[in-house]
């Protein structure tokens, strides 16, 4: 019995001999919302943080807090790599920088075009940081997009996070996180494709109403990369096309004219797709077929409609499958022709298929492409009128 | 000196009353309580007599009875004696004749007329003869039947044990009218001489298993044993544990349906809680009100307090370790709540969760204590001290109060006293390993109780079944708690039948034919005469069932 209680002090004992190693409050940490990665003076890499002042960001009952300061805190240091960079930045940081809690990677065009291989290794090695971070190029200065009050929440990084979330309504711009980054740059069958965010003046301060002067992070389309390097751009209404490719095509709006009169219009809103790419193998060439399937309903009609009329709806029809298609065969097209980067991810179709096939094709995959015969199939489908099955108007 | 006492208590009594006397004034010494009624029990034949007993213990009713019976009818008896009435015969004759009380015995032994003058009852000395009576006379005031302070519940019996010991039995034996129902009766305690009956039900009790707890019990040797609770410490089967291995309660109920399922209860005098093992873990989390409202509500109180205990046992390590090691693991927008509520803390959150611990249980163990126009005051300073003040002046952070109270509430919703303060006991190294080593520390201790409840066992039964070892028949009434109609079998703990219904328990609407009878509009008399007919129907249908079954049945009752 003596052995055994011995056996128990020591092994408590043991407990304090740990003094709590690695053990940090959460009130020690400085909890990184977003990160903007510039190029530096002389080749260095430029890191800012955009960090929250917890008691500022939460007004607390009881706890005396500032109330009085801004909700966010941003530092920015330099260095020859990112990492060291970020040991700078602990130069003004009076807390330990802490990477969890990341929303967003916003990388500067400018420093994109040099290969962000580093930037895919410093935040896929480091355990601290999480691979569903989202991460976007801007042709913006990094630090500027990191630093600037959007949104209406309270800490911009998540007001970021929030508009990529529910991003899918305006199709502005593709979903990337580090995972698809990663995963896309590792794959022999496709290449990156990032989220593209920019500042434009569209917001509006209570000061000033009635001018839209306050800057603001919109989508704003694609960053198009071949290996780690950023070689295009695609503007915000360019990048429809572009996603059914990487996710899925939903609660679009899309405008057709009236099929009576030319002038007015009718939107309609994309509620639910199909699409498939079925690779094909003929005379040593890749041939690929696109088909998408659409179903959607009408958003709003500014002349009377009926889905009755089945002509009208068969003329409408028409004209959404060749926006449609119009849309897939501009970003087919640059991706032959102008990238030859495969970001529409056809390799991987085309491995899952034909994997020997593959195995010859792979290394030059991009020049593969350029001769693939890739024909588009679009079928639209406008299946419901939403709550008026009767115009409004009756004719 | 005690070697004499001892000499005395063994020795036996004489023909002589004088001595007889002589002797037990010597034991007993002159105790106020102590009365001496001295009496004459036969005028002409000079036979004096004399009664003891202790004031206070006795019902005076029974005493004044016998007391004029023994003066008064004295003649009778003589004239029925041939010769001179001596010794036994005498005593013989007085108890089958004279005395109408319930119980009388008789002995010639010291200790004996000893033990009855101390318990309650009253010592007849007559002249004459060495053979004392003892008749039964206690009657001793005790506390009416309460409703239990410690188990209320809201549907159920409301009677609770109280501190006489015959009470208690009566109580149980008021729900068990079986006749293999048995009550031992046995006397622990050097001096106090408590009395320590043990209740089972034959056949259904585990064989060795009254043994075991009569060995138990059996072994112990102390000088006075004031309360059940010594008895549970001296027969357990880990010691040296935070777990109970013997339940105790105050509720009939409780024992009555423990002896039902094989356990055994444990009653000891003076205490208005009784023992019953062995016992399961998980039953400490089981409260009288599952069984009695409807399945679906028992089953629903039933997993809140699953939950209350695991809060009550893990949420501060988890919010500690969550808010020192793995701030990752918070959602972002709480983290940053978190955050702002602890930006003017002072302390390390380890040491801020014990305070509060620490302030929360002081404030619980004054509380208990306190007379109650006084404990008002306690809740109120307690509140405002660790509620609002201690927050406002930046000394702890609101979330950590809400976690001390969540966890506070939780294990107030345990339902037995000694549970809830174990799992409050094995809180504090669960919580001070996950404030020094994070989450590997807390899954450490963890396994470390764990293992160490594992290991446990309780008369013989592993501790934490019927979940390991797995009990597939045992899970009806563990996890949820099934309808009556559904419990079918009997606790594997229990021996002996198995089956506890019959067939076709179900409610259920009588079969359809009957009712189309019914659609047909007829006079109300003569729909109900032909209702009868289908219920007679019915239940022929269901006898002829039941009756096929029952050769199962039988077979497992003639056991």
């Amino acid at each position: 019995m003596k052995n055994r209680n011995v056996v128990f002090l020591v092994l408590s004992l043991l407990l304090l001999v740990t003094g709590c190693a690695g053990k940090r409050e959460i009130n020690e940490l400085a909890i990184v919302m977003a990160v903007g990665i510039d190029k530096g003076d002389e080749g260095n890499v430029r890191v800012t943080a955009q960090i929250p002042r917890p008691s500022d960001a939460r007004g607390q009952t009881g706890a005396p807090s500032g109330q009085t300061g801004d909700a966010i805190w941003s530092v920015s240091a330099e260095g020859k790599t990112i990492f060291e960079a970020i040991r700078n930045l602990g130069r003004f940081s009076p807390r330990r920088i802490f990477w969890a809690h990341n929303f967003i990677i916003v990388i500067n065009e400018e420093f994109a075009k040099t290969g962000i291989q580093d930037v895919i290794d410093f935040f896929t090695r480091n355990p601290e940081l999480r691979m569903n971070t989202w991460v976007a190029v801007t042709p913006d200065k990094a630090i500027e997009v990191v630093t600037t009050i959007t949104g209406l929440e309270v800490i911009p990084g998540e007001a970021v996070d929030k508009l990529l979330r529910y991003s899918a309504i305006t199709s502005q711009a593709p979903r990337t996180t580090m995972r698809n980054l990663y995963s896309s740059y590792l794959s022999e069958g496709s290449d990156p494709v990032l989220t593209r965010v920019k500042l434009v003046e569209k917001g509006i301060s209570n000061k000033d109403p009635g001018k839209m002067k306050v800057k603001q992070v919109e989508l704003a389309g694609a960053g198009i990369f071949k290996n780690d390097k950023l070689i295009g751009v695609l503007e915000g209404d360019e990048v429809r096309g572009l996603i059914p490719f990487i996710e899925r095509l939903e609660s679009v709006i899309l405008s057709v004219s009236c099929p009576k009169d030319q002038s007015e219009n009718v939107s309609l809103e994309l509620r639910h797709q199909n699409f498939k790419i079925t690779p094909g193998y003929e005379d040593g060439k890749p041939t690929f077929h696109v088909k998408l399937v659409s179903y959607s309903s009408i958003a709003e009609a500014d002349c009377p409609i009926s889905l009755k009329d089945k002509k009208q709806v068969d003329d409408m029809e028409k004209e959404l499958e060749e926006l449609l298609y119009n849309d897939i065969k501009k970003i087919v097209d640059k991706v032959q022709n102008e990238y030859k980067a495969d970001i529409l991810r056809l390799g991987e179709e085309f491995n899952n298929k034909y994997p020997s096939e593959w195995k010859q094709l792979k290394a030059d995959w991009s020049e593969r492409l350029q001769d693939a015969k890739i024909d588009i199939e679009v079928d639209a489908n406008i299946k419901n009128s939403v709550l008026l099955y009767n115009p409004t108007k009756s004719n | 000196m005690p070697d004499e006492l001892e000499l005395k208590l063994t020795s036996t009594f004489t023909y002589d009353i004088q001595s007889n006397i002589t002797l037990i004034r010597e034991i007993l010494g002159h105790s106020v309580d102590l009365v001496q009624r001295d009496f004459v029990f036969h005028q002409e034949k000079q036979i004096r007599g004399v009664l003891f007993y202790t004031d206070g213990l006795i019902d005076k009713e029974e005493i004044n009875k016998a007391l004029k019976t023994l003066i008064n009818r004295s003649e009778e008896i003589m004239r029925s004696c041939i010769g001179a009435p001596m010794g036994d015969e005498l005593t013989e004759n007085i108890k089958t004749y004279l005395l109408n009380n319930a119980s009388v015995n008789q002995s010639n032994k010291v200790q004996d007329a000893i033990d009855g003058i101390l318990s309650g009852d009253t010592a007849i000395i007559i002249d004459r003869t060495e053979q004392v009576i003892i008749l039964t006379s206690r009657g001793a005031d005790a506390r009416s039947i309460d409703e239990p302070q410690t188990e209320q519940v809201v549907r159920g019996p409301r009677d609770g044990f109280t501190e006489n010991i015959r009470t208690n039995t009566a109580l149980v034996r008021r729900r068990i009218r079986d006749p293999r129902f048995r009550v031992d009766s046995m006397k622990i305690g050097k001096k106090s001489k408590t009395d320590v009956n043990i209740a089972y039900l034959n056949g259904t009790a585990k064989e060795g298993l009254v043994d075991e707890v009569k060995k138990r019990l059996a072994r112990i040797e102390i000088d006075a044993v004031i309360d059940s609770g010594y008895i549970e410490e001296l027969i357990e089967d880990a010691p040296f544990s935070p777990f109970t291995t013997v339940q105790s309660t105050e509720r009939p109920d409780k024992v009555a349906s423990s002896i039902f399922e094989g356990r055994v209860a444990i009653f000891v005098d003076n205490s208005p809680f009784v023992l019953t093992a062995p016992a399961y873990f998980w039953q400490f989390l089981q409260a009288s009100d599952d069984y009695y409202s409807r399945y679906m509500s028992g089953t629903f109180f039933r997993l809140m307090r699953y939950i209350a205990f695991i809060l009550s046992l893990t949420l501060p390590s988890l919010y500690v370790l969550l808010i020192s090691f793995h701030q990752e693991m918070i959602p972002t927008p709480l983290a940053l709540t978190i955050a702002s509520g602890r930006e003017v803390i002072p302390f390390p959150v380890l040491l801020e969760a014990l305070i509060m611990e620490i302030s929360f249980e002081l404030m619980r163990e004054a509380g208990l204590r306190m007379p109650k126009p006084v404990g008002q005051a306690v809740s109120i300073v307690g509140s405002l001290v660790i509620g609002q003040a201690a927050v406002q002046a930046g000394v702890v952070s609101p979330f950590m109060v809400i976690i001390v109270a969540l966890t506070g509430i939780a294990s107030f919703a345990i339902p037995n006293y000694g549970a809830s303060f174990s799992i409050r006991l094995i809180r504090f190294p669960l919580l001070i390993a996950s404030g020094t080593l994070g989450l590997l520390g807390f899954a450490s201790m963890f396994t470390i109780i764990a293992i160490h409840a594992l290991s446990l066992r309780s008369f013989g039964e592993a501790y934490l079944s019927p979940a390991t070892p797995f009990k597939p028949s045992d899970q009806k009434d563990f996890l949820i708690r099934m309808p009556w109609w559904r419990m079918d079998t009997n606790a594997q703990l229990a021996e002996g039948e198995q089956y506890r219904l019959g067939e076709h328990q179900v409610p259920s609407p009588p079969p359809k034919e009957v009712d189309k009878e019914d659609d047909k509009g007829q006079k109300p008399p003569e729909k109900k005469k032909s209702k009868n007919d289908g219920d007679a129907q019915s239940s022929k249908q269901s006898l002829v069932k039941i009756r096929r079954k029952k050769r199962k049945w039988g077979q497992k009752d003639e056991k």
